[in-house]
């Protein structure tokens, strides 16, 4: 069906705007070897070769955060998007409200509002005391916007189904609930699944959101090294361009592959 | 962003002074708590070089995280750094989040209203300027100008109070010399340490510290204010006055090659007891 090879465009891309990252880091950081050649002192390159594993170390946080937020997210959504659509006011009303409040709220402030609202400590029945880290309440910072848009998601897709095939099943005698359950959803699933993946690669994008908040993931771990380093100026550009690559690294195959399914399901509808 | 956490930290600190102020009487929890608990946990600048800083493997090094050591170890606990930020320490302390701070803290009428501070003080600083050669002479040719700070450093104020400056906080250190050199602003406000270490570095060349600081302000640990007449804040006192008596802060200064203070000499001898009727 498709005439060219996706694996070949997805790792492609990557590697090379990596190699150019690279180059860019050597090069600037070639110049500084030259300065730093009397002085003694570590290069640019030799600091973020040292420093790589502790900030690698805290891009497996922006993962773990990013995965569970969508998670939590995902199962939240389809609640509240499943509310959305019910005949109930009762219902249907305060789901609006939540899905509305999340969706219109900038992110940083809903991560203001969990880190300050969320007790750090919480004691269970039994008297222990158990700590919150602050990167599980930033997870659930993260994920209070996407569900709310993974509801949208949801919402919008039921309604995009056209009404004949309501009509259709409740000419068969089918229920409310098995008409949603065994036509309407499957319908819905093939749809929601790209903006879906947009939303995780979104998602991911906004965990170094964290680190104003203090938690160790790959932007405070990079800013904490460059500091430990030594703060010199002619860090930046390296550790900097080294955080982006494996951003996009990890992000752009996701992306590639998203725009696939987009491509497939369009031509499949 | 910046100004996002500027309004957070005073609601933190607001917030911390409302509830600080409802408990008066001495209590002992906390202390008895970190003994339960088998584990201290002390707040400390995460990227403070050399006071608290990131080793390669991601733990906490330097002057406080080896003080808090000494607590630790004086309490038969193990140490748990907790990195915080000169925004969110003072609630952390309150809070409960933290037991203890070796971090950095301006000893400041305003923050003994909010948290126990410990006298004696263990380190002393003050705000400085560092600018390129020939730019500035005095404090008050930064009036009308930008000037680079740190955010949550209480010097900023004073750059911008006293003397008039427009203060720019960056989240780091390495950004905001960045944006000196890139002549974003006329000067780097910071403390003198810092600054004379990096002059020192010969990264700096063509760069000076131009003008002396405005006063030097002494950095204490800090209890909950609740704790500091108990067990807690006075046990702190002596710890704290044993680190100037036994040597430990000049050994320190030592071991992360601070330029000697004379201050801390001072104390050193200041602060010996004269127990000579020993040898009578």
């Amino acid at each position: 069906m498709m005439s060219y090879s996706v694996a070949r465009l997805t790792w492609r891309a990557p590697a090379i705007v990596g190699g150019l990252c690279i180059a860019a880091t050597l090069a600037t950081t070639f110049t500084a070897e030259a300065q730093d050649a009397g002085s003694g002192q570590m290069s640019a390159f030799a600091a973020l070769v040292t420093w790589m594993p502790f900030i690698l170390k805290g891009f497996l946080l922006n993962l773990l955060m990013s995965v569970l937020a969508m998670a939590l997210a995902t199962v939240t959504g389809l609640f509240l998007g499943f509310m959305q659509i019910s005949p109930s006011a009762f219902i249907r009303l305060p789901a609006k409200f939540v899905t509305h409040l999340f969706r219109n709220s900038p992110w940083l402030v809903i991560l203001f509002a969990i880190m300050l609202l969320v007790p750090f400590q919480v004691t269970l029945p039994g008297g222990e005391k158990v700590l919150i880290p602050d990167w599980v309440k930033a997870t659930i910072g993260f994920a209070l916007p996407v569900m709310a848009n993974i509801a949208e998601i949801l919402r919008g897709a039921i309604a995009s189904i056209p009404s004949g095939q309501w009509e259709s099943a409740e000419s068969l005698a089918f229920t409310r609930g098995q008409t949603l359950r065994h036509i309407i959803l499957p319908q819905c699933v093939r749809r929601m699944l790209p903006p879906w993946m947009n939303w995780y690669a979104l998602l991911t994008l906004m965990t170094p959101m964290a680190a104003i908040l203090g938690v160790s993931e790959a932007l405070g771990n990079t800013q904490a090294a460059m500091e430990a380093a030594g703060s010199r100026p002619e860090f930046l550009i390296p550790f900097y361009l080294f955080l982006m690559t494996i951003f996009f690294v990890f992000i752009y195959p996701l992306s590639i592959y998203t725009r696939r399914l987009e491509r497939r399901f369009s031509a499949g509808a | 962003m910046t100004k996002l956490a500027i309004i957070a930290g005073t609601i933190a600190v607001l917030a911390a002074s409302a509830s600080a102020s409802f408990s008066q009487d001495v209590q002992n929890d906390r202390f008895k708590e970190v003994l339960d608990r088998g584990t201290l946990r002390v707040g400390v600048q995460g990227a403070f070089k050399p006071w608290a800083f990131r080793a390669p493997d991601g733990s906490l090094q330097g002057i406080e995280v080896d003080l808090a050591q000494t607590v630790a170890d004086h309490m038969g606990v193990a140490l748990e750094p907790v990195v915080i930020t000169s925004a969110n320490r003072m609630e952390f302390l309150q809070q409960g989040k933290v037991d203890l701070l070796i971090g950095a803290m301006s000893d400041r009428p305003d923050r003994r209203k909010i948290v126990g501070i410990v006298e004696p003080a263990y380190w002393t600083s003050g705000p400085t300027l560092m600018a390129k050669e020939g730019v500035i002479s005095s404090w008050d040719d930064i009036k009308g100008k930008p000037v680079c700070g740190k955010q949550g450093v209480f010097y900023n104020k004073i750059a911008e109070t006293e003397f008039g400056a427009k203060v720019i906080a960056f989240a780091g250190n390495t950004e905001a010399k960045q944006a000196l050199r890139s002549g974003k602003c006329v000067a780097w406000v910071y403390d003198d340490t810092s600054i004379s270490a990096d002059l020192a570095s010969g990264e700096w060349e063509r760069y000076e510290m131009p003008v002396d600081t405005v006063f030097s302000n002494p950095w204490g640990a800090a209890v909950p204010l609740e704790e500091m007449d108990g067990i807690w804040g006075t046990f702190m006192a002596g710890m704290a006055y044993n680190w100037h008596k036994d040597g430990t802060l000049i050994e320190l200064e030592k071991k992360w090659n601070v330029k000697p203070s004379p201050w801390i000499q001072k104390m050193h001898d200041e602060l010996q007891y004269d127990d000579s009727y020993l040898e009578n």
